[in-house]
């Protein structure tokens, strides 16, 4: 009855495509959604479970799931993982310490079988700090050059100001429609 | 029996899979060729939800690419394209262009059985900083006898060089080149005009270079 309905619902309007935003704890999940939802910067808290959000970019609808980050509960991300059509994977740019645990964080992700066709965003966040890693360097840290079969782009940004969120979401919606 | 069968079956159906690199320096057209490329072999064209606000040509209306090509951004990371045709699977690695991300490329270089090197005909003061990317490619050991295809892209610009002015530029250095096969084509990734014939030409370099590149899908089997 639900593969009917939903038969239905994708004649009509195009399906809400699902997406997951992921990355270390104080990476700046909880801001970017709330960034990409409502465009202010909000007060967040570390999240313990998850926060979703319909989020409307150009006409496009998208079910956003922002997860915590916290070593404890990463185990829990793969609850998520089915029918994701995008993952947007936050990285702190000025924790340069951590960048080995977000690339171990990444690596194990990206092998799981259900996520195999997901697009992958990697979004440099937090530019605005003074030293922040360049685009190369995440890259480079995250070891994204072993990603030979996924389409990914890196995009650096800053939730706080706004920056490079725009450019990131127009080309997820470019390159999800493209995949459809 | 099962498994005379089963290997029956997949080598009947098992295409023989390439990888293709495509590089350049930022903003040569390679996003866009390979938009072009996607669109001219027919992957899954007709599911293309996006309107195409661009104005085609006439004769290639129907081979438009899936993608608003105004719509393509600077590339940092990877897309990631499939051709089925010829019985065999080419896929695409379109890699970042920008100076920094011209370091990532050699990453690449060992798994491709050919290479696409586009050139902005048009951008004349760029080209040395092609030539210089370009011959920074060609040294490295991992590619050497790999067939090379150079764009000589953007012929739909007015005034952009002709393949008789790029193809000295790039071709000059024989000893570089050694006996890899290497080719000049003129090109528009945005018209369409010489996908095809680039496309074509690289299948059948690839078969013959098989020997020297087996193909990637051999540890599956």
């Amino acid at each position: 009855m639900g593969g009917v309905m939903s038969y239905f619902r994708g004649l009509f309007g195009s399906r809400e495509m699902r997406i997951l935003i992921l990355g270390l704890d104080g990476a700046g999940k909880t801001t970017l959604l709330y960034r990409l939802q409502v465009g202010e910067v909000v007060t967040t808290i570390p999240t313990i479970g998850f926060n979703v959000e319909q989020v409307t970019y150009k006409n496009l609808k998208f079910q956003v799931w922002d997860l915590g980050g916290q070593t404890s509960i990463r185990p829990y991300w793969r609850c998520y993982y089915s029918n994701t059509d995008a993952i947007i994977y936050v990285v702190d740019s000025a924790d340069r310490d951590r960048m080995g645990i977000s690339k171990q964080e990444l690596v194990s992700m990206l092998e799981e079988e259900e996520l195999k066709s997901a697009i992958l965003v990697v979004l440099a966040n937090k530019q605005d700090i003074e030293g922040a890693m360049s685009v190369t360097e995440v890259h480079q840290a995250l070891g994204l050059e072993a990603l030979k079969n996924r389409t990914f782009q890196i995009f650096k940004a800053s939730a706080i100001q706004g920056e490079g969120l725009d450019e990131a979401m127009e080309w997820l919606s470019n390159s999800l429609q493209a995949k459809k | 029996m099962y498994t005379l069968f089963s290997g029956l079956y997949k080598s009947l159906t098992e295409k023989e899979e390439f990888f293709v690199l495509i590089l350049g320096l930022d903003n040569a057209g390679k996003t866009t060729f390979l938009e072009a490329a996607k669109a001219k072999f027919g992957e899954k064209r007709t599911k293309s939800l996006i309107p195409l606000t661009r104005k085609y040509d006439g004769k290639n209306s129907d081979k438009a690419p899936l993608v608003n090509t105004s719509k393509i951004t600077t590339t940092v990371g990877l897309n990631i394209g499939r051709i089925d045709t010829h019985g065999i699977r080419l896929n695409f690695w379109d890699l970042g262009g920008q100076e920094e991300l011209q370091a990532l490329w050699d990453k690449y270089y060992a798994e491709c059985h050919a290479v696409i090197f586009t050139v902005d005909s048009h951008d004349r003061e760029r080209v040395s900083e092609s030539k210089a990317a370009f011959d920074a490619m060609i040294s490295n050991s991992n590619i050497t006898g790999v067939p090379l295809l150079v764009l000589a892209n953007k012929q739909d610009l007015p005034e952009s060089m002709g393949v008789r002015e790029v193809k000295p530029i790039f071709q000059d250095n024989d000893e570089k080149i050694g006996n890899r096969e290497c080719m000049v084509l003129p090109t528009s990734g945005l018209t369409g005009d010489g996908v095809v014939e680039g496309i074509e030409w690289l299948i059948q370099c690839i078969q013959r270079n098989v020997v020297n590149r087996p193909t990637g899908n051999q540890d599956n089997d």
